[in-house]
């Protein structure tokens, strides 16, 4: 190994050895990242000012992408999919699984089964969940529609809710909530096994009710765990698409927009790419405002 | 804390307990019930069959289905022959077998498990030394390429396919089957091994420099550290990356659906599940039996690594 052999020469000290070591280890990852996540970055924006052809030779045609792009009322459409989604899929996920993490806090009966039957969803892999779900919002055989239509009359006829635009969006949420709880659930957990039972007996002999407990100790320790999970959620949630796309092709979020301009019908990469640089800069905007207004940091 | 709960406190909390229970496991029961049901069968509620239907796992799994498909005139030939070999009988329904309704789930199957499990053993060997140098060594730039990691965190899969796809086209990668399957490959890779560096990085600060430096004294190089004290001591924690890789890379539907379209018989799982959800071929029991024989194995794998998992996800290293 030449490696060995550079560090096995006499004239370098400690520290330059270290350092040529350092190097050497991390090379390997740092290169496949670098060429495939930071290349095609800078090869996106490359991209997007030209009209992109699979075959042949790109041509050039400054900001002709962007124009298409930003003028199309379906892409605004899809961005305020997008923030509702983020929105409600983020606050679900992190109400839930707080509420969930506080209850399996507490002693009962089988809770270690309960504690791991309830990550399946986030266990399991989206396309084998998703039938599931079709099948649940099915208008035919499935089990909401005969709740909701047969037993409390709520709709006045069986019909296809996972086909209807409007009412897809809900079931989308309801799905990634369904599926991402059991993350902040685990995170929220093992922060509050971490909290020092010592602190609530205090607070009782204080004569602190439950809530007073909560919003006194219980809070404050997790503050920040549930700061890190919401800006997680964001990120992901923001650029998710599989576990929307799957389950329903109405509900054009950004990356699904994206997925279908770029890969169907006339394949326009070009206005693809601009539209992941747009949306990569929105999610940016979100990221830095979300840091300095809610973390304060 | 629970001793002047009243009886109606203790009722509600547990109503609570079943409605969480309810919410995340309905699904799944809702998926085997199915798959076990017969198809007038379908639209009855009530989660337990009216009869147990095997025939969709039967033909996921190939078993009695030799016979099946076969035109009835040849089914007649078969039978009417009476001194007729077994390799000949064979021979003949291979021949007139109607194989365009068959589901290839075997081949499925095989095409996710190698990708899945070379790009996490590869994510895993890498990261391990990537890791060690992360978390043991001082060097100048290491603080910037630790930083590199996280921010790759932001991007998701959509952000930089277009570019990725161009890229391998260009490089005639995705003209062949080797090249189209390699390509998948190495992107598997990427996506895994930040969160590999991360977690393992973070395992390893938890070991005592001391042991390593007690073996250096004693004459051991980095290299032997690594594999004989490193490697032994964060078995778990390899194990749970390798686990978590191995998901990631199973359970992914975007760059497959983009990268596969050339080679159907490249494809994986969600690929093919997909395809027979929208083919002609789509019936609600074979479905939902082909999606309980996705999610099983994972699952499983899952359980063997649950006790490791939180702790590895709250050292920060957790991609979706």
């Amino acid at each position: 190994m030449t490696l060995v052999n550079i560090l096995n020469q006499n004239n370098l000290n400690r520290q330059q050895r270290e350092s040529i070591l350092g190097w050497a280890l991390i090379l390997p990852a740092a290169a496949i990242i670098l060429s495939l996540i930071l290349y095609p970055i800078l090869y996106n924006i490359y991209l997007s000012f030209f009209d992109v052809n699979l075959e042949g030779g790109n041509t050039y045609i400054g900001l002709d992408n962007y124009n298409n792009v930003l003028f199309d009322p379906t892409f605004w459409n899809s961005v305020l999919t997008t923030v509702i989604y983020v929105f409600f899929t983020t606050i679900g996920t992190t109400v839930f699984g707080l509420i969930v993490a506080l209850a399996m806090n507490k002693e009962f009966p089988f809770r270690w089964l309960v504690r791991s039957l309830v990550l399946l969803p986030y266990v399991a892999p989206v396309i084998s969940v998703v039938f599931a779900w079709k099948f649940i919002f099915d208008p035919v055989n499935g089990i909401f529609m005969d709740i909701a239509y047969e037993k409390l009359g709520i709709f006045s006829e069986r019909f296809n809710m996972i086909g209807t635009p409007e009412y897809a969006v809900w079931v989308a949420i309801l799905f990634s909530i369904w599926k991402g709880f059991p993350f902040a659930y685990l995170m929220i957990l093992s922060r509050l096994q971490a909290i020092d039972a010592t602190l609530y007996e205090a607070a009782e002999i204080d004569g602190a009710n439950r809530w007073a407990k909560f919003k006194a100790i219980t809070f404050p320790e997790v503050y920040f765990v549930i700061g890190s999970i919401v800006l997680l959620r964001i990120i992901w949630n923001f650029n998710k698409f599989d576990e929307i796309y799957l389950l329903t092709k109405n509900v054009k979020v950004l990356a699904v927009y994206t997925y279908f301009k770029a890969f169907t019908g006339a394949m326009e990469m070009g206005q693809g790419s601009a539209l992941a640089l747009v949306q990569f800069l929105l999610l940016i905007g979100f990221i830095l405002f979300y840091v300095k207004k809610v973390l304060k940091w | 804390m629970v001793k002047n709960n009243s009886f109606l406190n203790r009722a509600g909390f547990f109503l609570l307990i079943i409605i969480i229970l309810l919410f995340s496991v309905f699904p799944f029961i809702q998926m085997l019930s199915t798959s076990l049901k017969y198809q007038w069968d379908w639209g009855n509620p009530s989660l337990i069959p009216t009869q147990i239907n095997l025939e969709a796992y039967k033909e996921l799994l190939n078993i009695g289905q030799l016979e099946k498909d076969l035109p009835e005139s040849v089914q007649n030939l078969i039978n009417e022959t009476p001194n007729i070999t077994k390799a000949q009988k064979k021979a003949i329904i291979a021949k007139f077998k109607d194989t365009s309704g068959v589901f290839p789930f075997f081949r499925y199957f095989r095409n996710s498990l190698l990708l899945a499990t070379t790009a996490a053993l590869l994510s895993v060997s890498i990261a391990i030394f990537g890791a060690y140098s992360l978390s043991r060594l001082q060097y100048k730039g290491r603080s910037t390429i630790q930083r590199g990691i996280l921010f790759v965190y932001m991007f998701g899969g959509i952000l930089i396919l277009i570019p990725l796809y161009k890229m391998f086209v260009n490089m005639g990668f995705l003209s062949t089957k080797a090249g189209t399957f390699t390509s998948l490959l190495i992107i598997y890779l990427v996506q895994t091994l930040p969160v590999s560096l991360y977690m393992l990085g973070n395992f390893f600060r938890t070991i005592s420099f001391s042991i390593e430096e007690a073996a250096m004294i004693e004459g051991a190089g980095r290299f032997e550290t690594i594999w004989k004290i490193i490697v032994p001591l964060s078995m778990s924690a390899i194990v749970t990356v390798f686990v978590y890789s191995f998901m990631i890379a199973w359970n992914e539907y975007l760059y497959a659906s983009v990268f596969l379209r050339g080679f159907e018989k490249l494809q994986t799982l969600p690929i093919g599940l997909q395809t027979l959800f929208v083919s002609k071929n789509a019936i609600w029991d074979r479905i939902m039996a082909a999606s309980m024989m996705t999610a099983v194995p994972v699952i499983l794998l899952f359980m063997s690594i649950q006790k490791n998992l939180a702790g590895g996800m709250s050292a920060g290293g957790v991609k979706e």
